[in-house]
Formats: structure tokens, C-alpha cells, sequence
């Protein structure tokens, strides 16, 4: 076990000690804490602004040319134009010059009460000039329509618009709320499974190719550098990913004035949810670094391990997208069955914990599952790596494996 | 100590690539492992190492099955390899841990194979970034640093210079005068015949010769003497000897500019020797021929 040690100890080192590690988790918490400090920084900004005069020209000016005389009451158009100020106009030719030297955003020619005429110097996708006006005008035609009537226009606005105040009460589980972390806490566990999977393997891999593994196998027994090696990268990737979340949820809280508990959601993760999440992600993610460290050893050169990992990297991109796809659904039938099969219980399960309801007999069965099955792909993958020691050349093939196994 | 290798064989798919190998090796004594390329030395190590397991056959030691795990071994493989991106004393010292020695311990074992081998300025520099001497040196200096009872070296010579050869030979001659038991294979016969004793020569897998260096040697040269006449040629001497004296012996072969010849049997000596004289002959040379390992070697796995 002292070996054991050893080589755990050198594995997390030649992590930790990596520069790309070390840059690359730094970018990762600089990148955090400046996104989360933005709204401080333009709250500073702003505070700066307000000493000196605002600045009325931001405001947009439309142009109104009413050669009718169709709007009586102008301030009640205006009222419910907000998009800016309207200033009247009274010959066409200065409202169109006006909008050609861009003093105006555009102008409204109104031909009669239902026809009026947009007039804009350019027709971009996002110009709302039109529905803006459209709004003002309609409603105003609305109040004179009914008032021609005899009816007061604003209690037909209550009737048709009534204030309808509603709430839930979430008996179950807030999938709505869950939403945000559970996606985040998933794509953070893929990513890291998909980076630190193919480091490891790459690892594995080199100690081949640099043919130290002969001296290694040799030198130790071959449980202790498979686990030590899958074992070690797992917890370089895992003091990544805490890193960031610490590093999110303490700028976050120190930005917390500036946010107003906007991102709530996505921080206030509830510490249940999290040791689901520590204990399914874990297992999942070990379970992974154990096959991709066994499709190290199947590869003689470095350069063979991206194509050796292509299936299992197909499979888990499958995986994650029926956990994300139950999201939506967390009591489909695909969902369940994939909280079950130890390559895809642990998100998928994960999803159902943190989104739906979930029997504990359920989660025993699916975790035992994970546990059993983790420990057999480590037997196994020592298997293979001890296997794959003296094997160079061309890539191992899967169907291979139980004859070469035997064989030896 | 004592290790008996009996009758293994080993196969891989349906190709069986030992044979029933059998030999001995005692500590203090060094067995060179011989054969040509591809002759198996290289898996009958990893055998020995457990790297590969035999299809049949026994290893002892002392008596009792040898587990490799057990006893601190200096193996060398024939494949080098090392870490090309660690610090040459980070990864020994690794390396020494992993067999089990303590830090201080290695401590004073790694600085002490590093002046011995030479190469204490590298200490701390990666490996990638040494000469492949310099490399090979560090290597050995793995294999030496938890002070090995028993020393498996594959190929050890290949990539060193005369003058590191010869740094590697005081060593090894010190390992074996420290009563270690040392086995290393090689092609190249002048530095097993400089250390070895006992010799296991295979081709194709099969034993072909095993023991005693000098008794080999001695099984050789029997009754085959060298032959020499005076501003003769080695094909007159043939002619001559095909025509007068092959009722007495046999022709063996030219070498190097002589001619070897073998004695029907022990009284043919005597007999030769005064037909030799009543012919009025010019002798130059008559001695008793000491094979060379190469010239056992070559006779015994032919072209």
C-alpha cells in the first residue's frame, strides 16, 4: 500500500505541477471572477456618470407629420409611445430631411385614422419604429373609437387586461428552479470527464511509448499504478472544478450588492443536491478515468489515444444528452433506464435526484450498481494495463482482449 | 543464492517461441544469456522478471519458487525508458520509492550512482534535455540504486561508448565480486566472455549450449589443433594435408590465415608430428586451438 501512496503522490504532482493545469485553471478563476464582478464594475461606472449632466441625447426623436389633423389629444399618443419623444411636424420636406441628417430615427406620416406612412432613413432587422407607433396609435384609435361610444376606454382595458395576481406551490421538486445548477453542475462534470478522461489516457499512454512502463510493472504492482494514475488525475480534475465553483460562489457573494440576487438560481445550490451530485459525479467520473486510463494502455504511441477513445467519448456524449434531454421530462422512460446502466447512472440519476422524485430504494440499487460496477472496471482496466505493458505496435482491438488476456 | 530455471516454454497464439529452457545461475558467478536477434533472450527475461508468465517449466530460487517481487532486483530492460520530462533525481528517487526503499535511504543511494556514473551535474535537469549516453547512464543508475541482491541486465552495452563500457564493466565485475547474482544477455561476445563463467546460449528459442565457460571452451578445442607452415598458404597446407594426412586427421577450417585441423583421435598427434618431421616440413605453428566464444557461437547457431 506504501507504493500505493507513491504513486498517487507523483501522479497528483505531475498534475498540480503541470503548467498547463496551473494556466489553465487560473484562466478559469480570473475569467469567473471578472464575469461575475461586471455588474460591481458598471454600478462604479454609472455612479461616476451621474455627477455630471445626463446626457438628453440618447433619447430618440421620431417625427409626426399630421397634415389632417387626425390626432387631437398628441399627448396621450405620446403617452403610450415608448420608444422616445415625438415632435411634430409641419410640411413633409423638413420631417424627411430631418430623418435623412438622422436628427429624427424616423418619422410617421398619417394618411388617415388606419393608414399611416413609417418613414426611415435605414430599414434594419432591429428597428422597432413601427410596432412602437403602431401600439400608440392603435391605442389611441381604440379610445376614440370607444368613447365615440359613450364607454370609458380604461375600463374596457380592465376587463380585457384584468391584474391577475398567481403563484405556485411546488408540493414536489422546482425542475423549473433546478434547471439552471443542475445543468451547470452536469456540463461542468462532462467537461471534466471529457478533459481529464483523455489526459489520463494520454498519460498512460506516454509511459508506454517512453517504454518507462517496463520498469514501472517491474517495480510495483500494476493495481497500484493504474489506481494511482486514474486516481491522481480524477483528484487534479476534481480540485479544478471545486476551485471554480469556490472561486464563482465567493465573487458572486462578494458581488452580491451589485447583483441583487439576480443569479441566485444558479449559486444557491442546496447542499443536498450537491453531496448527490459529489457522490454520483465522483463515482461516474472514476468509473470513466478507469476506462480511458485501460485505452491508454491499449495505444503504443500518444498520438493513437484520441482514436482508441472516439467510442467511449461517442458514449458519453450520448449519456449526457438523454440527462439533458430528461431534464425536460424527468419521468421518461429512457431517463430511468439510463439511471440504472452504470455508464449513464451517475448524470442521469443525478437528474432525477435533483429535478424529479426519486424512491431511495432507487437510488440504492443505482448506486450499488455504480459502486460494483467502478470496482470491476478497476480490476479490469489493471488487467489491460498490465496486459498492454509489453504490447507496441498496432492499436490493440477490443474483440482481441480476451485471447491476449489468456495468453498471457 | 541459487536460481534453477527448468524446461520453460512460452508461446504467444498458437506460436510457441521457448522451447523447454533450462539453466543455472549462483550468486557470485555471472550467467551471460546468448543468441542471436530474435532468439528469445529478451522473453526469457521478462519471464524471469514476471513481466510474461511461462507456459510450462519452473523457476527457483534457493529451493523455492522465485517471485521476483520479493527480492530487490536491478533490471535493466531492454527497452529504456524513463520519464523524458521529469528531473533526473525526482524520478529515480520515484523510482526507488516504488521498490520499497525509504527517502532518506534512496537519498544517499541515487547521489551515490549519479557521481559513480558520472552524471551528478544532471541532477536536476529533465532527462529529455541529456545526450542518449548520458540517458543511458541515468538508466543505470535506476537500476542500481536499491542496491540489488540479484541483477538482470538485457543488452546492457548497446548505446554506451568504449570509455562508458568500461565504467560499466568495473561495475559490473564489483557486482559479481560482491557475491550478486547476475544474469545479462547480449550478442556482443567479448564482454561475456570478459564476466561470464556460466553461458546459456539459445537460438530459435532451444538451448543449445549451457555451463561452464572454460569447460565449453575446452569441449571446443578438443583434439582440434592449429596449423601453420612457413611462407605457405592455408589452401597449399590444405592440399598438402588432404593429401598426405587424411588418414590421421581432419580438416577443420581456415582461419585467419591458418589452418585448423582436427585429430582423428589422441594418438594421431604423435603420429602427425613425425610424419611432419620425416617430410622435412617447415613448421611455424602446431598449438592446441582455444575457440573463441564467437567461433562456439557461430559454429553452434550456423549462418
Amino acid at each position: 500500500m506504501k507504493s500505493f501512496g507513491t504513486v498517487l503522490k507523483f501522479e497528483i504532482n505531475h498534475y498540480l505541477k503541470n503548467k498547463v493545469f496551473l494556466i489553465s485553471t487560473l484562466i478559469l478563476v480570473l475569467l469567473i471572477s471578472v464575469g461575475l464582478s461586471i455588474p460591481t464594475l458598471i454600478a462604479a461606472l454609472d455612479s461616476d456618470d451621474e455627477t455630471s449632466d445626463p446626457s438628453s441625447e440618447d433619447i430618440p426623436v421620431y417625427g409626426l407629420y399630421d397634415p389632417e389633423g387626425l390626432v387631437e389629444d398628441l399627448d396621450y399618443l405620446k403617452e403610450n409611445f415608448y420608444l422616445g419623444e415625438i415632435k411634430e411636424y409641419t410640411d413633409l420636406n423638413s420631417l424627411e430631411q430631418d430623418v435623412t441628417s438622422t436628427t429624427l430615427n424616423g418619422g410617421y406620416i398619417l394618411n388617415n385614422t388606419l393608414d399611416y406612412q413609417y418613414v426611415v432613413l435605414n430599414n434594419e432587422m432591429a428597428d422597432s419604429g413601427l410596432n412602437a407607433f403602431n401600439r400608440a396609435y392603435t391605442i389611441y384609435y381604440q379610445k376614440h373609437a370607444f368613447e365615440e361610444k359613450g364607454i370609458v376606454f380604461e375600463e374596457v382595458q380592465g376587463i380585457i387586461h384584468p391584474n391577475m395576481t398567481q403563484n405556485v406551490n411546488v408540493l414536489g421538486k422546482d425542475s423549473a428552479a433546478n434547471f439552471s445548477y443542475t445543468y451547470i453542475l452536469m456540463f461542468g462534470l462532462y467537461f471534466m470527464i471529457i478533459m481529464y478522461g483523455q489526459l489520463i489516457a494520454t498519460a498512460v499512454a506516454s509511459e508506454k511509448s517512453n517504454r518507462t512502463m517496463e520498469l514501472l510493472v517491474t517495480s510495483t504492482k500494476t493495481t497500484y499504478l493504474i489506481f494511482g494514475k486514474v486516481l491522481g488525475g480524477a483528484f487534479a480534475g476534481m480540485v479544478q472544478f471545486i476551485l471554480v465553483i469556490m472561486t464563482g460562489k465567493i465573487v458572486y457573494y462578494l458581488n452580491a450588492k451589485a447583483w441583487a440576487g439576480d443569479l441566485d438560481y444558479v449559486f444557491d445550490i442546496p447542499s443536498n443536491i450537491l453531496l448527490q451530485f459529489s457522490l454520483f459525479g465522483i463515482l461516474g467520473y472514476i468509473f470513466f478515468a478507469f476506462i480511458f486510463g485501460a485505452l491508454g494502455a491499449l495505444v503504443s504511441k500518444t498520438e493513437d489515444v484520441n482514436a482508441s477513445a472516439t467510442p467511449v467519448t461517442i458514449i458519453f456524449v450520448i449519456v449526457f444528452l438523454i440527462s439533458v434531454t430528461g431534464m425536460q421530462n424527468t419521468e421518461g422512460v429512457v431517463l430511468k433506464i439510463a439511471s440504472y446502466i452504470p455508464f449513464s447512472s451517475f448524470m442521469a440519476m443525478f437528474v432525477r435526484l435533483s429535478m424529479g422524485s426519486v424512491a431511495w430504494y432507487e437510488v440504492t440499487i443505482s448506486l450499488s450498481l455504480l459502486i460494483v460496477s467502478t470496482l470491476f472496471v478497476g480490476w479490469f482496466s489493471a488487467k489491460i494495463y498490465r496486459m498492454g505493458t509489453l504490447m507496441y505496435g498496432n492499436p490493440v482491438k477490443l474483440k482481441d482482449i480476451p485471447k491476449i488476456l489468456k495468453s498471457q | 543464492m541459487h536460481l534453477e530455471v527448468s524446461n520453460i516454454k512460452k508461446s504467444f497464439g498458437d506460436k510457441e517461441v521457448l522451447h523447454g529452457l533450462t539453466f543455472k545461475v549462483v550468486s557470485g558467478k555471472a550467467l551471460g544469456l546468448l543468441g542471436r536477434n530474435g532468439a528469445g533472450k529478451t522473453t526469457t527475461i521478462r519471464i524471469l522478471m514476471d513481466l510474461f508468465q511461462a507456459n510450462e517449466g519452473t523457476i527457483d530460487l534457493d529451493g523455492k519458487v522465485f517471485k521476483p517481487r520479493e527480492f530487490q532486483i536491478g533490471y535493466l530492460p531492454e527497452e529504456r525508458g524513463l520519464y523524458p520530462k521529469k528531473k533526473v533525481y525526482d524520478q529515480l528517487i520515484y523510482l526507488g520509492q516504488l521498490r520499497g526503499l525509504s527517502k532518506s535511504e534512496l537519498k544517499e543511494h541515487t547521489l551515490y550512482w549519479l557521481e559513480r556514473l558520472g552524471v551528478m551535474e544532471y541532477k536536476d535537469k529533465k532527462l529529455e534535455t541529456l545526450s542518449k549516453g548520458n540517458q543511458q547512464k541515468v538508466q543505470l543508475a535506476s537500476t542500481f540504486l536499491c542496491h540489488p541482491e540479484i541483477i538482470i541486465l538485457d543488452e546492457p552495452f548497446s548505446g554506451l561508448d568504449p570509455v562508458n563500457s568500461q565504467i560499466l564493466k568495473e561495475i559490473i565485475r564489483e557486482q559479481i565480486q560482491s557475491e550478486k547474482l547476475v544474469i545479462f544477455s547480449s550478442h556482443q561476445m567479448s564482454y561475456v566472455e570478459e564476466f561470464c563463467e556460466e553461458i546459456a546460449l539459445i537460438d530459435e528459442g532451444q538451448m543449445i549450449l549451457t555451463g561452464n565457460l572454460n569447460t565449453i571452451k575446452r569441449e571446443y578445442g578438443k583434439n582440434r589443433m592449429i596449423f601453420k607452415i612457413a611462407d605457405t598458404s592455408p589452401q597449399q597446407v590444405y592440399d598438402l594435408l588432404k593429401k598426405d594426412f587424411s588418414d590421421l586427421i581432419k580438416f577443420h577450417e581456415i582461419k585467419k590465415e591458418q589452418v585448423i585441423l582436427e585429430l582423428l583421435n589422441e594418438e594421431s598427434k604423435y603420429h602427425f608430428m613425425s610424419r611432419l618431421s620425416e617430410k622435412k616440413l617447415n613448421v611455424e605453428m602446431f598449438a592446441i586451438y582455444h575457440p573463441s566464444l564467437e567461433d562456439i557461437f557461430i559454429e553452434s547457431v550456423g549462418e
